[in-house]
């Protein structure tokens, strides 16, 4: 949304409004400390009570804003003796009193000590924050486990770390709360019984003082709502009854580290003005966003296919070819009939743009157009869209591309590298004896055992692969710009780590290994070589004991066939 | 068809918020603001300004949060405006009375202000249903 200089520009500015704040504190503080002597001379009535109450609470709304802190959290302890007193629940006791004075020199303390910091104002600097998000020197893996049940705990991290999360344990909330401190996971799984205390009740507090929530997985054995409400309100995204099933627990975290959504969204630009077309650029790249600008609309569909946008954003007037015409020819290829369209133009009569609209258009923004208006506008209609694809095109299964889809891909993928002059492996890979586990634990569990394999590729994959599910216990791989022999041995540890991975069924545990054929461009040419190549790799593979994984030689037969 | 959070009005008393939340939507969200200093400037300015979400301090002399947010709630080009409430008051019972009100959801003070933007628009999205990892639970 704003680059280094604005950030920089806006931090100045914040610093500048809290030294303001800093002076009026000085005043503030003394009116509390006033209402609170008089308070004690009045022999604590409840007219001068609600007084210092009231001053209190501002306090504590604002000081924190300004980043004074500790006053700010005084303050709301000031506030919280005071409370019942006010309401006329109870009558203050003489340990109330104390700790109402304690807090109140606590304010004037912390005020103190600020000012003599006032010239290193700290104030807390986060890593630029946008709508697509971008925390950084996050370990993005760490997990805490909050769980009492040893047994469990451990069964738990030793199946997460397959997944190449890296969790720690905690058996009490106590030490838990401790090294949240100091380190931020991105997600935190948690009994809710604990000997300790309620889990949700102390979540609930740490989530409040929380710009953003730390999301949460409860697992549990209580169902009543009460608790599953608690639940919601200390940042839960998903509850789990005990026994867990631990493949949820990992599709759970997977959907919140997801990869996907940290994907740019990638934003075609049609404009037939540079200065504009840069102008949006410009701001969609500060946002995090990837773009391609074109400037002749007759020209936009080679960049269509090789960029894939998950959205167009267009203007409407353009020499040669409208926005409207220009949405017509789009919305003709398959590929592309559900891909945003965003209109950008000076037009502000409705009558005009909803015509504009009717072919397959889905938004109309009018210039000039605010950056942040511009941000929020795309974000929110690719995240849609992104949602809305992935139902159409993914197996329903593994949450992978579908066959189809994954073909496409691998056209689109070997014009691109052989026009880059790149490298690009293709790989198929079949579970082993895969009949045998449907036949001996049931289809339940044969599910099971390929979606974790969907799973493992999906996290040892690349952003830039694409996998695909090819047919029933069949993936396909596409890796751009890797050679054969880099692709064979990701492969081979992913096969490696698979084979690792106990299955259950009922008490019976048992492994299950997969076998990989992998293919290379330019030794194979086209898709269709590319992909038998793979599949003979994969029959070799099988044919040689299964639980391997076999690169194609160069000059096999079927390369001769084609160069004939 | 679903819109962009653009318009803020923003309800205040307390001037020392008034530069702050200013610097936190103007700049930092890019969002266009107007401030009011109490319930009743709220309800003259709010219909003319058309606002795309509303920001109300709970705790106001006069009118508080609780008889603003109905008053606005009856001026029809209004009822669907989201309003959310900003209090200073983080004990769950009181958050749970004002989304009882109709809030459509309640911010805390202190805020962060250079997050606050990106708090709004999560809220925003959420209330124009665009959320996914809510069907989880």
């Amino acid at each position: 949304m704003q680059n280094k200089t604005q950030h920089d520009a806006i931090l100045g500015k914040l610093v500048s409004l809290r030294q303001g704040y800093a002076q009026k504190l000085s005043d503030k503080i003394s009116e509390i400390d006033a209402a609170h002597e008089r308070l004690l001379k009045g022999n604590w009535n409840q007219h001068q009570a609600a007084v210092l109450h009231g001053l209190l609470h501002k306090l504590a709304g604002a000081a924190g804003t300004f980043g004074f802190l500790e006053i700010g959290q005084s303050a709301r302890n000031g506030e919280a003796v005071l409370k019942d007193f006010v309401d006329g629940i109870t009558e203050p006791d003489s340990r109330q009193k104390e700790l109402l004075a304690e807090h109140v020199a606590r304010i004037k303390e912390s005020y103190e000590q600020s000012s003599l910091d006032s010239t290193d104002l700290k104030i807390e600097v986060p890593a630029y924050h946008n709508i697509t998000d971008g925390d950084t020197d996050v370990d993005n893996r760490l997990i805490f486990l909050l769980e009492d049940d040893v047994a469990l705990a451990n069964e738990l991290v030793t199946y997460l770390a397959y997944y190449g999360y890296h969790t720690r344990h905690f058996e009490c909330i106590g030490n838990f709360k401790q090294a949240l401190e100091k380190v931020e996971p991105v997600a935190v799984i948690s009994d809710i019984m604990l000997p300790d205390g309620n889990a949700t009740e102390i979540l609930e507090n740490i989530q409040s003082d929380r710009a953003k929530p730390l999301p949460v997985i409860f697992i549990t054995i209580l169902e009543d709502m009460l608790t599953r409400l608690h639940a919601v309100r200390s940042g839960g995204v998903a509850y789990f009854r005990k026994p867990v099933d631990p493949t949820k627990v990992v599709d759970t975290l997977d959907s919140l580290v997801s990869r996907k959504d940290n994907e740019p969204n990638r934003v075609l630009i049609v404009e037939d003005s540079i200065s504009l077309s840069d102008f949006y650029s410009f701001i969609l790249k500060q946002a995090g966003m990837e773009t391609l600008v074109v400037n002749d609309p007759m020209m936009v569909m080679q960049p269509l296919e090789e960029f894939r946008p998950d959205l167009i954003l267009m203007d409407l007037y353009m020499p040669g070819c409208s926005g409207l015409d220009l949405a017509k020819i789009i919305r003709q290829q398959d590929t592309f009939h559900s891909i945003p369209i965003v209109y950008l133009s000076v037009e502000t009569n409705t009558e005009i743009q909803m015509k504009a609209m009717r072919p397959g258009g889905d938004e109309f923004l009018t210039k000039p157009i605010k950056p942040g208006h511009l941000v929020s506008s795309v974000n929110s209609r690719v995240r849609r869209a992104r949602i809305l694809r992935s139902f159409m095109v993914r197996d329903s299964l593994t949450g992978l591309f579908n066959h189809t889809l994954t073909r496409e891909y691998l056209y689109r993928e070997l014009e691109q590298a052989r026009r880059r002059n790149g490298l690009l492996s293709f790989a198929m890979i079949d579970i082993d004896n895969f009949k045998s586990v449907n036949d001996n634990y049931g289809h339940t569990v044969g599910d099971q055992v390929i979606r974790i394999v969907a799973k493992l590729i999906n996290q040892r994959m690349r952003k830039t692969d694409i996998i695909g599910r090819y047919g029933g216990e069949e993936f396909a791989i596409i890796m751009p710009d890797t050679s054969a022999e880099t692709a064979t041995s990701i492969l081979d540890e992913l096969r490696h780590n698979f084979s690792q991975i106990p299955h259950q069924y009922g008490d019976i545990e048992f492994t299950v290994t997969i076998s990989c054929g992998v293919a290379e461009f330019p030794a194979c040419q086209s898709a269709a070589t590319l992909s038998e190549t793979a599949d003979q790799a994969l029959y070799e593979a099988k044919n040689r004991g299964r639980n391997q994984v076999v690169k194609a030689e160069r000059n096999s037969d079927l390369l001769h066939q084609e160069q004939r | 068809m679903d819109h962009v959070l653009q318009r803020i009005l923003y309800v205040e008393d307390d001037e020392v918020f008034h530069e702050i939340t200013r610097l936190a939507l103007e700049e930092v969200g890019s969002y266009t603001l107007k401030i009011c200093f109490s319930g009743q400037d709220a309800l003259r300015s709010a219909p003319d300004f058309a606002p795309d979400l509303i920001l109300l301090d709970a705790r106001m002399p006069d009118m508080d949060g609780p008889a603003t947010f109905k008053k606005l709630k009856e001026i029809p080009q209004l009822a669907s405006v989201p309003i959310l409430f900003m209090t200073a008051n983080v004990l769950p019972r009181e958050v749970e009375h004002f989304k009882k009100l109709g809030a459509a959801d309640v911010i805390h003070k202190p805020f962060d202000p250079l997050t606050l933007a990106h708090t709004l628009e999560n809220i925003w999205q959420k209330i124009n249903g665009i959320s996914v990892k809510t069907s989880l639970i």
